[in-house]
């Protein structure tokens, strides 16, 4: 059984909840890591441009904190024995962990989480307690999802441009570009750091009142703390992801640094304070030069149609060493299968049963992703599993799960007919799918 | 074709753009020496004919047009426009001027802003320990300077495509009076439409018309706003406005004699026949109301049941800064 307690003060409690407002800026869920000296809540964005993560250190962040694992429970596949993982609703955690609140009396004192994960229960669950001034108890429990986690790796030691600077200057300069920009160039000449925002919409060549505006910004470069990159290199990255990281970089008052080696290739974000580590690994693309064509420059877009997402595979190929080639997420892109990986009651270590389908199916999968949010929960794994067909009997739920599987239907009637194949890939779902408590927890006393 | 400028009052500007913005998306700027024209003609409800001297908004040393004709005429997006001068509002120094890129053409404003940095204190921390060493080695207080260039896309238009616009003919006006606060008379037009939309929601709504508003004023100083539905009617009275004489330089003494405003000047001022009257939509009339941002003076023209019209005078420009506002009068 592995049991996972920790308390936060306020303090921490409103930096946590900080964090996951940033968080929430790149997807709806979050990853949540444990190990015995830290605590990582990561999100990796639909498209697989943006990872990010906060990193929690045990001994500083936490009042207490407290982690172990079972010592038989683990199986040899994971590659990470040595953790827990799951995944959550951010919306669900961010109406428990709630900013500042002007209530002074019953203002949280301290806050326990406990995780109460137990094979042999039905029910697995984040209790949450927040105890308050005046005797006030709130608890909460949150059902998780099981979920096998992957990390953006890059390696710092590559970098060959970087630069630091106070977010507030950042923020100064992303206030001029206007609201629909999407893009960002950065670059630098001479004694000026520039900064330009671009959208990439291809507009009709009669419209051209409809084009977006283009805004640049040039700042000294003794406005960096230092400032160590290649004079006039180009490299965009998605304006609204560099947003949500000043932004918090902001209220967290600290500089923030950024490393890169060259277009279309990965930047990091990131800064520390106060036992929290931050990192945003951001895709990048080449200029914004007008005259490349739009379409050829598009990272996500290839990486939409290859089983692994570009920002990992890009930064694997100089960690192959200690990293194991790293599988898609999670939440990756398919058809509606059912929850195979998910079948251990919440666990990832119970085997599970999935086969590797044929990348056809992936791209034509990829179309259907916007349309269905929920499906992004079901299969947490592709290439790890493929061993693992006959892990567990189905019969037993066999009726539960076409039944939700039947509900899900109803509100998809734009899917495509099933493979019925895939009947054989079906998993038992976690303890509950989180799709049917999208009420958001009541406190309970 | 070159046009090319300093601006010297950005926050006029600004305010202009901004309020013109609330009526179109798209304004015919006409650049001309010595003075500048912009005018939105919506597809529906309000146009405006704003003309400025070169001076009120660019600084007319360095105000350089060059085209063939004597005069450019752009089509610019004016919401675009808004938001690129905001970044010039507390500016050192702005230029706009009309450049290329590729095949578009473009409106760039080229803007340089200076601020002070304190340097290590600038993030007032001193409690972490982290950023406190990281602070020692940036340099103490000085200027920093940002450039920030903003490009707005625009059409370059051809005379022909602009000859068949016309400012609009209105016979003389009944009434002329000089609008209270724009503030105030936005504030309680909004309540007014807001009542009478909740009323009329709450009944039986049978129409999906939303009700007009009532403007009317006569030639003692009077000026009432009233909405009416079938289960209310409410009014504001305002009294001891100005009814502005007209310039007699422009009208023989005969011809003033004839004008309709001085024959309801005749009227008693109780009477309900001296009153010149207009229906115009809530929400348009909210949209006009904007240009209050620019604290103008404004003589309101009534034409009876017609039209109405805004004569806007910005402020410290004598009479040469105008903007014309016509609305049409909604039938009863």
């Amino acid at each position: 059984m592995t049991t996972l307690s920790f308390s936060l003060a306020p303090e921490s409690l409103f930096q946590l909840h900080d964090a996951l407002t940033c968080l929430a800026k790149f997807h709806d869920t979050v990853a949540i890591e444990a190990e015995y000296d830290i605590l990582r809540l990561s999100v990796l964005n639909p498209t697989k441009t943006a990872y990010t993560a906060f990193v929690f250190e045990a001994d500083t962040f936490f009042e207490s904190y407290s982690f172990a694992l079972p010592r038989n429970g683990t199986s040899s596949r994971d590659a990470r024995p040595d953790r827990f993982c799951c995944q959550l609703y951010i919306k669900a955690l961010l109406s428990v962990f709630k900013g500042r609140t002007k209530d002074k009396d019953t203002a949280v004192e301290r806050c326990d989480v406990e995780l109460r994960e137990d094979l042999d229960q039905t029910e697995c669950r984040f209790v949450i307690r927040m105890i308050c001034g005046l005797g006030v108890i709130k608890s909460y429990k949150l059902t998780y999802e099981a979920a096998n986690v992957n990390h953006a790796v890059f390696d710092r030691t590559k970098t060959t441009n970087q630069w630091s600077i106070d977010p507030k200057f950042l923020r100064e300069i992303t206030d001029h570009f206007s609201p629909s920009a999407e893009q960002l160039d950065i670059s630098s000449e001479g004694g000026k750091a520039i900064f330009t925002s671009f959208t990439t919409k291809i507009t009709d060549g009669k419209e051209i009142l409809k084009k977006p505006v283009h805004t640049s910004v040039a700042i000294d470069k003794r406005d960096f703390e230092y400032f160590l990159v290649e004079d006039s290199l180009h490299v965009a990255i998605a304006l609204k992801d560099f947003k949500a990281v000043i932004a918090h970089a902001e209220s967290a008052n600290t500089m923030i640094t950024a490393r890169y080696t060259r277009p279309n290739r990965p930047m990091q974000l990131a800064y520390d304070f106060g036992g929290i580590k931050t990192e945003f690994t951001l895709m990048t693309r080449g200029a914004s030069d007008d005259e490349v064509p739009q379409s050829s420059r598009a990272p996500e877009l290839s990486a939409r149609q290859t089983p692994a997402p570009v920002t990992v595979r890009q930064a694997s190929t100089s960690n192959s060493r200690n990293m194991p080639p790293p599988p898609p997420r999670a939440r990756s892109i398919r058809p509606l299968t059912g929850t195979p990986s998910a079948s251990a009651r919440g666990t990832e270590t119970e085997p599970s049963a999935e086969t590797q389908r044929p990348p056809a199916s992936i791209d034509f999968d990829s179309l259907f992703v916007p349309a269905d949010d929920d499906r992004q929960w079901d299969v947490p794994n592709e290439d790890e599993e493929t061993e693992d067909r006959l892990g567990w009997d189905a019969t037993g739920d066999h009726e539960t799960f076409n039944a939700s599987l039947g509900r899900l239907r109803d509100t998809e009637s734009s899917m495509p007919p099933q493979d019925t194949s895939h009947e054989d890939d079906m998993g038992i779902p976690p303890t509950q799918r989180i799709s049917q408590v999208s009420q958001l927890p009541a406190p309970q006393q | 074709m070159r046009f090319r400028t300093q601006l010297c009052n950005v926050t006029t500007f600004s305010k202009l753009i901004g309020s013109l913005s609330s009526l179109g998306k798209v304004c015919w700027m006409r650049l001309e020496d010595g003075i500048i024209r912009f005018t939105i003609i919506p597809d529906q409800g309000t146009q405006v004919w704003a003309q400025l001297p070169v001076d009120a908004i660019f600084e007319e040393s360095t105000y350089i047009l060059e085209a063939n004709s004597g005069v450019i005429n752009l089509e610019v997006p004016v919401g675009a426009l808004h938001r690129a001068l905001r970044s010039a509002v507390a500016a050192t120094s702005t230029q706009l001027r009309l450049t290329k890129k590729g095949n578009v053409p473009l409106l760039a404003l080229t803007i340089h802003a200076s601020s002070w940095t304190t340097g290590s204190n600038a993030l007032g921390i001193a409690d972490a320990d982290q950023a406190a060493t990281d602070h020692a080695t940036v340099s103490g207080p000085r200027e920093r300077e940002t450039v920030i260039a903003q490009e707005v896309p625009v059409k370059v238009l051809h005379e022909l495509s602009v000859e068949g616009l016309h400012e609009p003919r209105c016979r003389d006006p009944d009434v002329h009076i000089i609008l209270p606060s724009l503030f105030q008379l936005k504030s309680i037009s909004e309540r007014f439409t807001k009542l009478a939309t909740d009323s009329k929601g709450a009944g039986t709504a049978l129409s999906s018309v939303a009700p007009k508003l009532e403007l009317s004023a006569n030639m003692h100083g009077s000026l009432k706003l009233a909405i009416a539905t079938d289960s209310l009617r409410i009014s504001s009275v305002w009294t001891d406005l100005v009814n502005p004489a007209l310039d007699p330089a422009q009208l023989s003494q005969t011809e003033l004699e004839q004008l309709p405003s001085e024959r309801m000047r005749a009227f008693r001022d109780d009477d309900e026949a001296g009153w010149a009257k207009v229906r115009i939509d809530g929400k348009d009339w909210g949209r006009v109301l904007s240009v209050g941002r620019l604290s103008p003076k404004v003589v309101a023209c009534f034409i009876h049941e017609t039209a109405l019209v805004l004569y806007v005078y910005l402020p410290g420009n004598g009479d040469d800064s105008c903007l014309t506002y016509y609305i049409n009068s909604y039938a009863a």
